[in-house]
């Protein structure tokens, strides 16, 4: 199908009536005015409770659970995360590059998200290594994937598996010392990122989650 | 406000999060094709707005910084969409069959439906000109003024549009 006419997309821009068309661009202008009528101007109106999540986002952001030695721990933490948690101020660590990452997430509805504040990613020592559970709270989810730069950012090679009947999902990694970038990927399509933890842009202008293990997190401070 | 939240007062942010929170969530509803994602994005964009709030020149406008990073953000949705391959696809997005819907609606119904999807076939730079002007309603001098450029530039990234639109809904319309 041809382009409009100028004047028809005049006629689009408002700057001519359909009566000020020539005849033979009537029937064109008519139709170009039926694709106007079909737009969607009804209002969004966001719910209240959003309000609340990003409050409680903005004040447990600076949250994270410290690292604790293995062989400190039974096997008992892979079910009952550790509850120290650090105080750290990423702003004052130029990118947030230097934090530990707090994340559960909710999922609304099938199809929607909703971000929700506290402590799931529990973070304990190896000599090389750390084990790092990541947890997302989406009840409504089919699947969910971890993607992040210790995987290539593959959405489905990390899935991580229903913990109960909660809603509650969850993978437990063992990831090198080092600053891991990182989403959750939610039915496949739904990219989710951690407003609870650090974030950097990933290059197209939005952000990704930030876990750094090893040497930035000893003994309960940020070094 | 944003001085006060500046100046250490977390808590009044709450207040600029109720004032904003509905402004911009149809432009973003329509920019990414769901009042779901319209809602993640929002949620996003109040977090990543406090993050930066120093940088917030203009504290009297406030609403016209955090529409930008409202749309940094809505364009980074697209763009990852873009790259991983999936598309917004929500269920509220996909045209309806004609066959499901109720005599005398019929039309109307899958006009929007299938016009929303159109939408969403655009790049995001035409599909924005075309939700400010035709949805929020505004001039291409407002436009140009709210996100930048030339009037005459942001014809041209509408007429395309019109034409793509045109294309896309053929059969439709």
């Amino acid at each position: 199908m041809k382009a409009y006419d100028p004047l028809v997309k005049q006629l689009l821009d408002g700057e001519l009536t359909l009566a000020e068309l020539p005849p033979e661009l009537q029937a064109e202008g008519s139709e170009a005015l039926r694709l106007l009528a079909a737009v969607d101007r009804r209002a969004v109106m966001l719910p209240e409770t959003l309000d609340a999540r990003v409050m409680d986002a903005l004040r447990t952001r600076a949250r994270v659970v410290p690292v604790v030695p293995l062989a400190r721990r039974s096997l008992g933490w892979i079910t009952e995360p550790l509850e120290l948690r650090l105080r750290v101020r990423p702003w004052a660590l130029g990118a947030a590059l230097a934090a530990a990452a707090a994340l559960v997430l909710v999922l609304r509805g099938p199809g929607g998200m909703i971000s929700r504040q506290g402590p799931a990613a529990t973070v304990s020592a190896l000599p090389e290594s750390l084990l790092v559970r990541f947890v997302l709270y989406a009840p409504g989810a089919k699947q969910v994937g971890l993607a992040g730069t210790f995987n290539q950012w593959n959405q489905s090679a990390t899935p991580l598996v229903r913990a109960g009947n909660d809603g509650v999902w969850t993978v437990t990694l063992t990831l090198p010392a080092g600053q891991h970038q990182y989403g959750f990927v939610v039915d496949g399509r739904r990219w989710v990122t951690d407003p609870a933890a650090p974030a950097v842009d990933d290059g197209f202008g939005r952000r990704n989650s930030v876990i750094a293990v090893g040497g930035t997190l000893r003994a309960g401070r940020v070094l | 406000m944003v001085r006060a939240v500046l100046g250490g007062d977390v808590e009044r942010y709450a207040e600029l999060v109720r004032r904003y929170r509905d402004r911009y969530a149809r432009y973003a509803a329509r920019m990414l094709g769901s009042a779901d994602a319209a809602e993640d994005a929002v949620q996003d964009a109040f977090i990543r707005a406090y993050d930066q709030l120093a940088q917030c020149r203009e504290p009297d406008n406030f609403a016209g910084w955090f529409f930008l990073i409202l749309r940094n953000r809505c364009f980074a949705e697209r763009r990852r969409e873009a790259r991983m391959g999936a598309g917004p696809g929500d269920i509220e997005s996909r045209p309806i069959p004609a066959s499901e819907q109720p005599d005398g609606m019929m039309d109307a119904k899958e006009r929007l439906h299938a016009l929303q999807q159109a939408l969403l076939d655009l790049t995001p730079e035409q599909r924005e000109v075309f939700v400010l002007k035709h949805v929020e309603g505004l001039s291409y001098d407002e436009i140009a003024t709210r996100i930048g450029g030339s009037v005459p530039s942001l014809k041209m990234r509408m007429h395309r549009a019109y034409d793509r639109l045109r294309q896309r809904l053929k059969d439709r319309m």
